[in-house]
């Protein structure tokens, strides 16, 4: 009982007894959530650096006999996609050169959208992002053929610079959102204090806003190369498989139904695929979480 | 009696922020003409262009009418104030001269396109762009423009003597950098995601097959599509999906956030292990659990090997229970996110009542069962809005893990819009497809603004 | 002779709510205004829409004989300074000081030179290669004032610029803006909700309710004639008293209330009206004769001490006369006890009487 009720003191520095019935308890399940969490990534590292020949014979979990670095290799330059056999290195770069521009355009966009918006309130500012904010929760299904319309018509259908444009303008409610919100959250006083000291629209923006915002940039870049990279829909639908992104591609390599299926290659696809937006989450660590939970929470 | 009268025309020029009549009908009708445009030259020309032969014309000529208005409006704000005819004097010449050159810019290549080319062609594909959007549009901004000049050049005249000097620069001049900033947002918001959203739901009442077409079939596709047994299967899994991952998410997530909420020890570390399948693609997802629950290698040849020969978990080869197969893949990429949001909800919540729930003797669980969850209502409306939008957007996941096989036993609804609108070459069953899938989005966001918004302007500024 | 400011008929409305309703207000060069009034009273969105950083609905504003009321903030000669310092975090304090200057493209040679002459002025010299974060907030708040400074202006504008500070550094900076104004003599206007600050700095006070100005006066005046129920109650702490009654125009004034009948004469009546009216008076705590010193005072009562406050440096005591409660404060010296009987008296020339109605002084 008494271990029951110290439970719930939340904070504050208090004697407790290491193998308490709480803390077996507590630490315990969480121990074992984690390893079930961590068991996917496992077999996944461990089956692309088998051979298939043991893949066969053993089980998923066994940690490999023999290493091999081949699957990996395979994987990178010789994997077939139809007809295409240089492996995902062509998604790798498509992906990479969608991403860059898709980032850079979206962010300076959104974060000037934000900036607006939160400091230069004019009419109509808010009609157009109830709009923005309500549309991000529409299926992007509903947008996707008139999209499809537009981008024939300015030209753009199925290169990359196209699929630039559809991440702009996806990214634009979640990061405008964000903007926003941080932006608001800068005293209105230093805004006050830049106009009396003559600084226009841009010269705010440059001058006062954006060296102080450095953190909420780096969170805005978080979101998007993690988003970019994943996206999958887009991909599909507005690039041509010359310019398919890496996830696209990952997909047609290890669901393609010829041939006989390397396991071991796929996993490795699957792990290079997902790299980078884990590199990402490693680096950028409480940062992450700052930016998907202010995504997600509305202010 | 004419004094009231006086009284009355001097209460409505200060509700109207001290404008005259012409000055006000001049901003409306030249605003209005150029949402017009927009509107007419982004999202809805496709619409217009479905209507039949009239439509260029209606495209080209409606924006005009606004736009004589304010020309009618510019002109008499000219009579009133002779003196802007006087260009070198005028405050604003610096302002109007730049709208002019605009408009001479727009004219110039809106006629001489062609001969211009050359020229043109140096900037590559947006050059032609260039040319085709001047030869579209250029005549109506370059009138556009010039009117703005002549509003200026009017003003300008009026302010001199005015007792209001400066009051143009500031209301309409410099705050115009912020609305122009802001003119990407407008194009996103109305031209696509209005725009878009309309032109899909007015489409699914035609036969588009290959192509978008103004053949009206009235409400067959969507009979069609009820009628379709693929489409029914879909929208049972997505129900099935949707009620199990809901709960499962909100349930885990919030004991997962409970765990952590004990001032536990290497609680980034558990932190970044519970959230690492978040940062990873649903195809990535799909994939790996593809793998581990692969019955000749996987979880069930393992437990097979260990001795228990008859054991069988093969979900995604079992078309009764795959989309449950489906479901774990995804609540272990997503609980730990949820589990982010219920957190931040948990540490929101005031340290002083767990201590009078202490104090009151009220064991934990409890506490957070009666009284910390009733008080994250806000972060649990949230979370459940964010699931909500996530499920019906699920798509990546199955085309990875199951194409959605076996047969057609764990279709989804967005699947099946990508289906038949860039495979199947039934583009309007597409449509009419995501049109429900809109609907039932409503259905949850209807009472979810109703409830963020709908209490009063609490969160207007 | 010409008002360094001059805000003529200024009206700011948002949508439905008023917030400043035909508001006029002239003010001398050199003047030190200071508007006060509790918070939501428009003083701080008056002094925005001094400072241009507001676009008013209607009226006028007028900085050195110029209409400014459309012009930018930066180009109405006036220098502004913030409750919350409005530091730019990322700058050093040289560098916000010599924001403005640098944005108005001045030569480096003056922006030195300018920079230098306001830190020598507030004693900010060693801070000047130090950024907001590393400074107290004392500090902050002059370099803030020295932001102010740098710009040459002819009009201070404060918003509340003590609020954020503790009560000692608050009182040692309301001196340090005081010295600031008798040594530049530039025109000051400071907005407060803070009396004490209203009453030391200002030449004028102006006491604001619900967007009106409901006196405009110097602060003695403020403090012993109050123009109305509001700004009596509004100023003095602990806050004046008030006994509901009845007013008689005969006899020089006579009020009646529950008990008592006191004749009024000596007050100096502001109007005329004759015949019986509902009236409140007011007298301020400390303006009441106890046990002896009531003696020589033109009216006298006796009541019983229902609660004693000490508050160091004297002490408030309560009792109740005409159906009120009352409190009078005595020098801490004075022993007051619950349950004693005490004597008061008071001069009816240092009261004040307002109509029950309006709220208006009689």
């Amino acid at each position: 009982m008494s271990d029951a009720t110290l439970a719930i003191e939340p904070s504050g520095p208090k004697p407790k007894p290491i193998f308490s019935r709480r803390n077996i308890i507590v630490y315990g399940s969480l121990i074992v959530i984690c390893l079930y969490y961590l068991v996917p990534l496992y077999v996944m590292v461990v089956t692309s650096l088998k051979g298939m020949p043991e893949i066969r014979l053993g089980n998923i979990f066994s940690p490999p006999l023999e290493i091999t670095f081949q699957p990996w290799v395979k994987a990178w330059a010789e994997a077939c996609t139809g007809l295409n056999c240089d492996g995902l290195s062509r998604g790798f770069w498509n992906s990479v050169r969608i991403l860059i521009p898709s980032v850079i355009v979206s962010i300076i966009i959104a974060s000037v959208n934000g900036y607006a918006l939160a400091n230069w309130r004019f009419k109509g500012a808010n009609i157009f992002f109830t709009i923005l904010i309500f549309g991000s929760f529409i299926p992007y299904q509903v947008m996707l053929y008139p999209i499809v319309i537009i981008l024939r018509e300015i030209g753009l259908y199925g290169s990359l610079t196209g699929l630039v444009i559809v991440h702009t303008i996806f990214g634009m409610p979640i990061l405008t959102l964000l903007f926003r919100n941080y932006f608001t959250s800068v005293p209105e006083e230093l805004f006050k204090a830049a106009r009396i000291d003559g600084a226009g629209f841009w010269g705010i923006y440059f001058r006062i806003m954006l060296p102080m915002s450095l953190p909420i940039f780096v969170v805005a870049m978080i979101l998007q190369v993690t988003g970019i990279w994943n996206d999958f829909l887009f991909g599909v639908v507005y690039t041509k498989p010359d310019t398919y992104p890496m996830t696209v591609q990952l997909n047609n390599i290890v669901n393609s139904v010829q041939g006989v299926k390397e396991y071991n290659v796929n996993m490795a696809a699957t792990i290079i695929t997902g790299l980078v937006p884990l590199t990402v989450y490693f680096i950028s660590g409480k940062l992450f979480v700052r930016g998907i939970a202010a995504g997600a929470v509305k202010g | 009696m004419a004094e009231s009268a006086n009284a009355g025309m001097a209460g409505a020029a200060a509700t109207l922020g001290g404008r005259n009549g012409n000055e006000g009908l001049f901003l409306t009708s030249l605003f209005t003409a150029l949402a017009v445009w927009l509107g007419l030259a982004l999202g809805l020309s496709g619409l217009l262009g479905g209507l039949g032969d009239y439509a260029p014309w209606a495209t080209i000529l409606l924006p005009w009418i606004p736009l004589a208005v304010a020309a009618y409006a510019a002109f008499n704000m000219v009579r009133t104030h002779p003196g802007s005819v006087n260009f070198t004097g005028n405050r604003l010449r610096g302002y109007a001269i730049g709208w002019l050159v605009i408009a001479a810019v727009l004219l110039v290549i809106a006629v001489a396109g062609q001969p211009l080319k050359p020229v043109m062609d140096l900037l590559g594909k947006s050059g032609q762009i260039i040319v085709d959007f001047c030869a579209d549009y250029g005549y109506f901004l370059a009138a556009c423009c010039v009117l703005i000049a002549v509003g200026l050049l009017a003003t300008g005249a009026r302010d001199e003597a005015s007792e209001a000097p400066g009051r143009v620069e500031r209301t309409f001049v410099q705050k115009l950098t912020a609305k122009v900033s802001a003119i990407p947002m407008a194009l996103v918001a109305i031209g696509v995601f209005t725009g878009g959203t309309i032109w899909t739901v007015i489409f699914s009442f035609t036969n588009s097959k290959l192509l978008p077409t103004t053949k009206w079939v009235g409400l067959d596709q969507y009979v069609r599509l009820w009628g379709e047994a693929r489409w029914i299967i879909s929208i049972k899994n997505l129900a099935i999906y949707g009620v199990c991952s809901l709960v499962l998410s909100l349930v885990i997530g919030f004991i997962l956030a409970a765990l952590l909420d004990q001032k536990i020890r290497f609680e980034n570390t558990f932190r970044t292990i519970l959230l690492y399948p978040f940062a990873l693609s649903f195809i990535v997802t799909g994939l790996v659990w593809q793998w581990v629950l692969n019955p000749d290698f996987g979880v069930q040849q393992v437990v097979r090997s260990l001795g228990w020969t008859d054991f069988v978990f093969d979900p995604l080869y079992n078309q009764d229970i795959v989309i449950f197969g489906i479901l774990i893949a995804g609540l272990w990429q997503g609980t730990g996110f949820i589990m982010c949001l219920m957190l931040a909800g948990l540490r929101g919540i005031d340290e002083d009542i767990w201590k009078a729930a202490r104090v009151d003797g009220i064991p934990m669980w409890r506490t957070y069962l009666f009284v910390v969850l009733p008080m994250m209502r806000p972060v649990l409306i949230t979370t459940l809005v964010i699931i909500a939008s996530g499920i019906v957007r699920l798509y990546d996941l199955v085309v990875a893990q199951t194409s959605g096989g076996p047969g057609i036993a764990s279709e989804v609804p967005a699947k099946y819009v990508y289906d038949k609108m860039f495979l199947g070459q039934n583009l309007a069953q597409g449509f009419a497809a995501s049109t429900m899938m809109l609907l039932s989005v409503f259905i949850v966001l209807v009472p979810w603004a109703y409830l963020e918004f709908g209490g009063g302007k609490k969160n207007n500024e | 002779m010409q008002h360094s400011v001059s805000i003529k008929d200024l009206t700011l409305s948002f949508g439905n709510l008023t917030v400043l309703d035909s508001l006029n207000l002239d003010v001398s060069q050199g003047e030190f205004i200071v508007l006060l009034g509790p918070s939501g009273c428009g003083k701080s969105t008056l002094l925005n829409c001094i400072a241009g950083l507001l676009d008013v609905t209607g009226g006028q504003i007028f900085i050195s004989g110029k209409n400014v009321t459309w012009t930018e903030p930066k180009d109405r000669g006036i220098g502004m300074v913030f409750q919350s310092y409005a530091l730019y975090p990322q700058m050093t304090v040289e560098r916000n000081l010599s924001f403005g200057l640098r944005v108005a493209g001045l030569p480096k040679a003056e922006i030195e030179q300018r920079v230098k002459r306001a830190s020598e002025v507030l004693q900010i010299e060693p801070l000047l290669n130090r950024k907001p974060a590393a400074l107290s907030g004392g500090q902050r708040q002059r370099v803030a004032i020295g932001r102010a400074l740098v710009r040459d202006v002819d009009v201070f504008l404060f918003d509340e610029p003590l609020s954020n500070l503790d009560a000692k550094l608050r009182s040692e900076l309301r001196v340090e803006i005081k010295r600031l104004h008798q040594r530049l003599k530039n025109t000051m206007i400071y907005v407060t909700h803070d009396q004490i600050e209203a009453l030391t700095l200002a030449d004028r006070v102006a006491i604001m309710k619900g967007g009106i100005i409901q006196q405009l006066d110097a602060p003695h005046t403020i403090y012993h004639k109050p123009v109305n129920l509001f700004v009596a109650g509004f100023m003095g702490s602990p806050s004046m008293n008030f006994i509901s009654g009845k007013l008689a125009r005969t006899d020089g004034g006579r009020f009646t209330a529950d008990g008592v009948d006191w004749g009024l004469k000596g007050y100096e009546f502001g109007t005329t009206s004759g015949g019986e009216q509902g009236a409140v008076l007011g007298i301020r705590p400390e303006h009441f004769g106890v046990n002896g010193a009531s003696e020589s005072m033109p009216i006298q009562f006796e009541g019983e001490i229902e609660v004693v406050e000490p508050m160091g440096s004297d002490t408030v005591g309560w009792t109740s006369v005409g159906g009120s409660q009352i409190k009078f404060r005595v020098d801490s010296e004075t022993a007051l006890h619950v349950g004693d009987r005490v004597k008061l008296g008071f001069d009816p020339q240092r009261a004040s009487v307002f109509d029950e109605q309006s709220g208006d002084r009689l």
